[in-house]
């Protein structure tokens, strides 16, 4: 081997890939073999039986699962949608702001801080039917005059877990949109004003064009972490009411640790990793693409 | 009424308007957090009363004192949890960072072949969702017996933010003028020397807030700490909140106390780096 370097990028790349390959790669190899199996954490032994694909069958001919794959990919293209306009909205209106735009952006990024888990809570406590804050306010104002059940509910329940979801994340959007925002020159805009464009053109066609790549690392950066959604279900409703505000995530913890059947709940895991992976592909293809779109205007 | 002040009048309104929309949107986002606050200083009395009290009428840390006092006082092992969280949160940080400068720097520095490929390779290694992950790792780290130890979660949390602390100091290390470290060179300097003499220090803000980032993501997770920990030897915070929890339910006070405890270290973080966050994350963007 004398004489042979390694060059110096795969070098740097290494211990990550070490890393990685140890701690993501390797335990899922692990686990999509144990998907092949009937494994059950109470029966080590069931780990070395073959079963082909029946944990795959199973669940493609699983009703639960379906309906739970597809509140979960409801659920985040709603969230994803309405998180957008909400943070282009925001990061419009504290760009317009005169005055203390530090401190608006600062306050605008209080929701990043806070841990999923913190924020399932803590929408759990406001969506209480009893004492939570909004059924409070609601009865205070004269609006309803019994306790509407937010968390008892099924659709009720959504709605709560995609406020608190919408909460959580719209600042990511907010945060970077306004600085694309800030970062635009400001002589296409005037000039459109001059060529007598509205105010809608103007934004349509000069200002949209220019955020839309900050727009879509924000998507990228989004999707790369949508599973917190997990704590967020996991904390607020942790599926119920029966059933009825599962996701795919709560649903392979339901079957892995709760019913310990492991095989089937690595079968389960490997959709909801590749709907991660779908999610993630396609904002980064649109992020390059609108990176390159930009460069080449520049 | 002539056109001018009808047009002056219009811009009033529109000014109003504005600034109540701004006002309403902050208040929507800081509502949560004020409600938490003041819920950890209320009685639960207070908190359960129907019809409710909107004017806190008695005010004191009471949640606070019971948190810290221990086991079997209404209090729960916060000081244990706190001590974990701390440890591996930063072990785990300063791990992550060490790595993704070296990643990073390879990414802004290098061409090499299949670059965009490794890199949304290494990024892909991110989006598996924490839950899915735990199945695995929870067998595999139960075969080892690093289940309930500082040393599995900090290799869960390195691996978990490798990725994206790569995407950030790649990014700043991108904004460094490449002829800077050249002319260090051309000077005398070896690689290694231009490295640490130029262009880390003017990269070094970034690589902090990339290094804060890394520590909040360490100190929120929870998917896979909830199953990766089982007693006070390993169990972080956000674990720790669920201890408020009984069957049916929730000291709301002080699960309330225990989330201001966690959030103060976030917030006080997220303040000081708030600016070059933002500056990391969008770099690659413009300059492609």
């Amino acid at each position: 081997m004398k004489g042979w370097r390694p060059s110096p990028p795969l070098l740097l790349l290494l211990p990550a890939v070490i890393v990685l390959a140890a701690v993501v790669v390797l335990p899922l190899l692990l686990s999509l073999y144990s998907s092949f199996t009937p494994f059950r954490l109470t029966k080590p032994e069931t780990l070395w039986v073959f079963i082909g694909a029946r944990n795959y069958v199973n669940i493609l001919t699983n009703r639960d699962f379906w309906i739970a794959f597809a509140r979960t990919v409801v659920l985040l293209t709603v969230a994803l949608n309405l998180e957008m306009l909400i943070g282009l909205g925001l990061a419009l209106l504290v760009e317009k702001a005169s005055r203390g735009q530090r401190v608006l952006r600062t306050i605008m990024m209080f929701p990043m801080m806070f841990s999923p888990i913190l924020v399932g809570f803590q929408f759990k406590f406001m969506f209480n039917d009893n004492i939570g804050l909004v059924n409070n306010a609601l009865q205070a104002l004269g609006l309803t005059d019994r306790a509407i059940p937010w968390l008892i509910d099924g659709n009720l329940a959504f709605i709560a877990i995609l406020t608190a979801e919408i909460w959580s994340s719209t600042s990511v959007f907010a945060i970077l949109i306004l600085a694309g925002l800030l970062a635009m020159p400001r002589e296409p805009v005037e000039a459109a004003r001059v060529d007598g464009c509205t105010p809608w053109q103007t934004f349509r066609y000069v200002t949209w064009p220019f955020i839309m790549p900050f727009a879509f690392i924000a998507m990228t950066i989004r999707s790369l972490d949508v599973a917190r959604a997990y704590d967020i279900v996991k904390i607020m409703t942790d599926g119920g009411p029966a059933g009825r505000t599962e996701l795919v995530w709560t649903l392979v913890a339901r079957t892995a640790y709760s019913d310990a059947r492991m095989g089937l709940a690595n079968a389960m895991a490997y959709f909801s990793i590749l709907l991660s992976i779908l999610f993630t592909v396609y904002f980064y293809r649109k992020l390059a693409a609108a990176r390159t779109q930009i460069a080449a205007e520049w | 009424m002539d056109q001018n002040s009808l047009h002056r009048v219009r811009n009033k309104a529109l000014g109003i308007a504005h600034g109540v929309g701004l006002f309403l949107a902050m208040l929507v986002i800081c509502l949560p957090g004020i409600w938490i606050v003041l819920s950890s200083l209320r009685p639960t009395v207070e908190i359960m009363a129907k019809p409710p009290v909107w004017i806190p009428q008695h005010l004191s840390l009471d949640a606070y004192v019971a948190m810290f006092s221990g086991v079997g006082k209404g209090g729960i092992p916060v000081l244990d949890y706190f001590r974990n969280s701390l440890i591996i949160s930063v072990t785990s940080t300063v791990i992550a960072i060490a790595i993704g400068m070296a990643g990073g720097y390879a990414f802004a520095r290098y061409r090499f072949r299949a670059k965009s490929a490794m890199f949304l390779g290494l990024m892909l290694t991110r989006t598996v969702p924490g839950i899915a992950l735990s199945l695995p790792l929870f067998f595999v780290f139960a075969r080892l017996g690093i289940i309930d130890t500082h040393f599995g979660l900090i290799l869960v949390y390195v691996a978990l933010n490798v990725p994206f602390t790569i995407w950030l100091i790649d990014g700043f290390f991108r904004q460094v003028p490449k002829d800077l470290a050249e002319a260090a060179q051309i000077d005398g300097c070896t690689r290694w020397q231009a490295f640490w003499q130029v262009e880390f220090p003017l990269a070094g803000p970034g690589i902090a807030s990339a290094g804060i980032f890394a520590f909040l993501t360490s100190w929120n997770e929870f998917a896979l700490a909830s199953q990766l920990t089982r007693s006070i030897n390993s169990k972080t915070l956000p674990v720790g909140l669920l201890d408020y929890t009984a069957e049916f339910t929730i000291d709301w006070r002080g699960m309330c106390a225990l989330a201001v405890v966690m959030i103060i270290p976030a917030l006080t973080l997220t303040f000081i780096v708030q600016k070059h966050l933002v500056g990391g994350l969008t770099s690659g963007a413009v300059k492609g």
